[in-house]
């Protein structure tokens, strides 16, 4: 069955190449130019993944007030915020919102489908039964690639898809260190430096708000980041 | 010229004040000397008609309309308040003239001084004659030649009679007389009422004589005759018959004035030649405030009214002399200022005539000091001065204050108006002095208006390429998304070819856009830092190891204390930073140069050096490395370069709370960037 997928964005050139990509691998798209067509739908028949603008056509703020509205629709619902806007309080905003990723526009569109099947996956894999195979356990940390699920102490982690990928990279090999090209790759995203270095702290955040005493992830100056145990 | 200076040279204006006073008191001077003059001649036109209605109380006799002529043998016979001893001495004498020399002939030199008392007329005769001829003891008057001094008097009846002082030996004598003997004989007769001392001197001999006023009329010849050879001085009778004659001050007159006068004033009264007839009264009642003279004198200096125009006064002790008397014997009152004898005294004179049967016979003189005037008038000028000083000096004082103060306000504003832009290009938009409700005040709100207008244009400037890079980033996504799209489309290889080519145009215009956006990124990211304490040379060491294995072909060199060297910031932002100077330093090292990273810990801060071999930095290009977008760089690689690295350092010290600075090396031969953090 055909996964939905919603794209709200005011450009129509973008939209349709946004379409155009995404229905060559297979999903069906609906397109919507603003918040109010975009949630008149929604009440309708909610899609299985909405891509969100921030700016929508005269509000400038739209795309965050739709995806408060969507989440309070449904908590599941995977939303990716896809913008021109890359400033940092931005991404911080639209993540607190309960997007499960922010995107600037400069993502290539392969790397956005990596994204949109990423997500679907973790999606799929939290309906099936576990599957031990994939864990990765780091002393306290679990990670589950299949659900993309993250764990400490055996308490969830919530981290976006992109913190997600970093954690991921980081925790595959400890003590190796990543620097921040390898994580962006990792990460299928493209950042600049002063990004990853606010979505490790934000990571590390997420990580002492269940263990204050947690330092796993360690900065090397002037290298990058290790993972250690 | 400063304003603070201009405004005190305004202020000096105000010394037009004492000066002003000082004319004020020169007229006031004037005026008060004016007064002076009416009134002393008023004195002297009152005492003057009083002694008119009584002239027998003024004038001794009624005749004499004949002027004093000393070459007559004139005397004038001063008062005397005490008799004087017979001891041929005149030091008893209490009397300021001098004796006045006999007409002579044959310079035969002779002397006389004469004064009376109540009783007596006193003689005292002076005759140069070193050779004493003695009276012989026999006598024949016809024969015998002497020293002798011949006096004829004309007796108060009109009838004359002669005597002459002559002697064998100094020592008390009296007068003699020649009569005529029983044998048609002359013989000498002594007349012991008239008694002299004859003293021999070095210089020839005195005759101090005492005659009788009894004896005394009008007329009194005096002549000196030498023994040997012809030496005769003086008159007699028969030669000079209207001489000889005697001028006496009149008795009882000087109470009669007293009674006329007040202190400090001195009045004279005077017979038509201008002889003394009564003096009464005295100039030295001191004025009041004489004290504080020699205080004030210095303003007179240079303010008083010129007093050597004054005449001198002239006045003998026997005599008045100047222009009043002149005017007033002439019958005409008049006053005048004098300049006494002390060349600083001032008198006032004023002379009014006495007059008796419409002739002028005599005149009223007196003489007042100048000096109460003058201290009147100091007083006066000093209060003016004194007062006229402090509020000039107040004047300046405040008047420097408030141009200091305007000064002080002016130079606020300059110094705003010179930093108002930063070196960072920031503008401060707040004005000092913009409360002022003055044209300081008015310039300061048009600065700030200016500078608000200038910061919107600046803010515009900085933030287009931001703006820019936000507006353009959507078409070029439409670019790159259809470009992602086509190359699924399945092209053929030269089709590919186009596509890949417009795909690498779109990302060099990606990294342009990024590029103008990042400032602003890099602001706000640094902005939202978090500050930890942490130990910058644990930091540097394990950059540095990083950095060698990035750039392998630069030969870096560390340096560091040996001790930790803890700051407080943000490690993400110093690598940032250290990695920006190291980019920078190994684009422009040589292969063979070398980088050095030292740390130092100075007074206060730790200073970080990063120095390179390589060219040093253009002389033009100093102070600008550091501003945003600023890139000069001789082109090395087709990268774009929009010169954010260095500006980021900048950004990053200046978060910590230090500065960015870079210099050429001592030696030329590189550049050499240092960074202040302060310690903790």
């Amino acid at each position: 069955m055909k996964k939905h997928i919603a794209i709200v964005e005011d450009e129509p050139a973008l939209r349709e190449n946004y379409s155009a990509a995404l229905a060559r691998h297979g999903y069906s798209i609906k397109t919507y130019a603003n918040r109010k067509t975009a949630m008149q739908a929604f009440q309708i028949h909610l899609p299985d993944l909405a891509i969100i603008d921030i700016s929508l056509e005269d509000e400038a703020e739209g795309g965050f007030d739709l995806c408060r509205d969507l989440r309070a629709l449904s908590a599941e619902l995977p939303i990716i915020f896809l913008t021109a806007r890359d400033s940092e309080l931005d991404a911080v905003s639209g993540l607190r919102l309960g997007a499960d990723d922010f995107l600037t526009k400069d993502v290539s569109l392969p790397h956005l489908a990596a994204r949109v099947a990423a997500l679907f996956r973790r999606i799929d894999a939290l309906r099936r039964p576990d599957n031990a195979a994939e864990i990765i356990r780091r002393g306290s940390l679990s990670i589950d690639g299949e659900k993309m699920q993250t764990t400490w102490n055996g308490a969830a982690v919530t981290l976006s898809l992109t913190e997600f990928w970093i954690v991921h990279a980081l925790a595959r090999n400890p003590g190796h260190v990543k620097n921040r090209q390898q994580l962006m790759d990792a990460a299928n995203v493209v950042l600049d430096d002063n990004t990853i270095t606010s979505h490790i702290k934000r990571m590390r955040r997420k990580f002492q708000q269940i263990d204050p005493a947690f330092d796993a992830i360690q900065t090397v100056y002037g290298m990058g980041y290790r993972w250690v145990e | 010229m400063s304003i603070r200076l201009q405004l005190l040279i305004v202020a000096l204006t105000t010394l037009v004040l004492p000066w002003a006073g000082c004319q004020y008191a020169r007229e006031l001077e004037t005026a008060l000397r004016d007064s002076q003059e009416k009134s002393l001649l008023a004195s002297a036109d009152t005492i003057a008609n009083a002694l008119s209605a009584q002239p027998q109380r003024v004038f001794r006799d009624s005749s004499g309309t004949l002027g004093f002529a000393a070459g007559r043998g004139d005397l004038y016979v001063y008062p005397l308040r005490s008799q004087p001893l017979l001891d041929g001495y005149r030091d008893d004498w209490s009397v300021g003239g001098n004796p006045t020399s006999l007409p002579t002939a044959t310079g035969y030199g002779a002397r006389v001084l004469a004064g009376s008392t109540e009783r007596y007329l006193y003689l005292y005769i002076e005759v140069d004659d070193t050779h004493f001829d003695a009276e012989p003891s026999n006598l024949h008057p016809e024969r015998d030649r002497f020293d002798r001094v011949d006096l004829t008097l004309q007796r108060p009846d009109g009838t004359q009679e002669s005597y002459f002082f002559g002697t064998s030996a100094p020592g008390l004598i009296a007068a003699q007389s020649i009569v005529k003997g029983d044998r048609g004989q002359d013989r000498a007769v002594e007349e012991p009422r008239i008694q002299a001392f004859w003293l021999q001197t070095a210089a020839g001999y005195h005759v101090e004589a005492r005659i009788p006023l009894s004896f005394v009329g009008s007329q009194l010849w005096v002549e000196a005759e030498d023994g040997r050879g012809s030496g005769k001085a003086g008159v007699d009778a028969a030669d000079v018959p209207d001489g000889g004659r005697l001028f006496f001050t009149t008795a009882g007159l000087d109470e009669l004035l007293s009674t006329f006068i007040r202190d400090g004033t001195r009045a004279t009264v005077i017979d038509a030649n201008a002889l003394k007839l009564g003096v009464a009264g005295n100039l030295s009642a001191n004025p009041p405030g004489a004290a504080d003279e020699g205080a004030e004198s210095w303003y007179r200096r240079f303010m008083s009214v010129d007093t050597s125009s004054f005449p001198l006064q002239s006045s003998a002790p026997d005599r008045l002399g100047g222009n009043s008397v002149t005017a007033a014997l002439a019958g005409k009152a008049h006053a005048e200022w004098v300049r006494g004898a002390a060349s600083q005294d001032l008198l006032l004179t004023a002379a009014a005539p006495i007059s008796s049967d419409g002739q002028t016979r005599g005149a009223v003189y007196l003489e007042q000091p100048g000096d109460q005037l003058l201290a009147l008038r100091d007083r006066a000028v000093t209060r003016l001065f004194n007062l006229t000083l402090l509020a000039t000096a107040a004047a300046v004082i405040i008047m420097f204050g408030f141009a200091t103060w305007i000064s002080l306000r002016i130079g606020r504003l300059r110094n705003a108006a010179d930093s108002a832009v930063g070196s960072d290009g920031k503008i401060r938009l707040d004005m000092p002095e913009s409360a002022g409700s003055d044209e300081i005040g008015d310039l300061a709100r048009a600065f700030e208006r200016l500078l608000a207008r200038l910061n919107e244009h600046t803010q515009y400037l900085r933030t287009l390429g931001g703006k820019l890079s936000h507006e353009l980033r959507t078409p070029l996504t439409i670019v790159r998304s259809s470009l992602d799209n086509l190359e699924s489309e399945g092209l053929r290889d030269d089709q590919r070819r186009f596509v890949t080519r417009a795909r690498e145009g779109a990302q060099r215009l990606q990294s342009i856009l990024s590029a103008l956006g990042a400032a602003a990124r890099v602001e706000e990211s640094i902005k939202q830092a978090e500050r930890v304490n942490f130990d910058l040379r644990e930091l540097l060491s394990s950059a540095i190891a990083a950095y060698r294995g990035g750039f392998p072909q630069s030969h870096l060199v560390l340096e560091t204390p040996s001790d930790p060297c803890f700051i407080r910031g943000a490690p993400d932002l110093i690598v940032q930073l250290l990695d920006k100077l190291i980019e920078n330093a190994v684009d422009f090292c040589p292969s063979a140069g070398a980088i050095t990273v030292r740390l130092e810990r100075t007074l206060g801060n730790y200073v970080l050096h990063v120095q390179n071999d390589g060219p040093p930095i253009p002389q033009a290009l100093h102070g600008r490395l550091f501003e945003s977008l600023f890139e000069q760089r001789q082109g090395r690689d087709d990268k774009p370069h929009f010169g954010l690295g260095l500006y980021i350092v900048r950004l990053v010290a200046e978060f910590h709370g230090g500065t960015a600075v870079a210099a050429n090396r001592a030696d030329g031969g590189g550049a050499i960037f240092t960074i202040t953090l302060p310690l903790i």
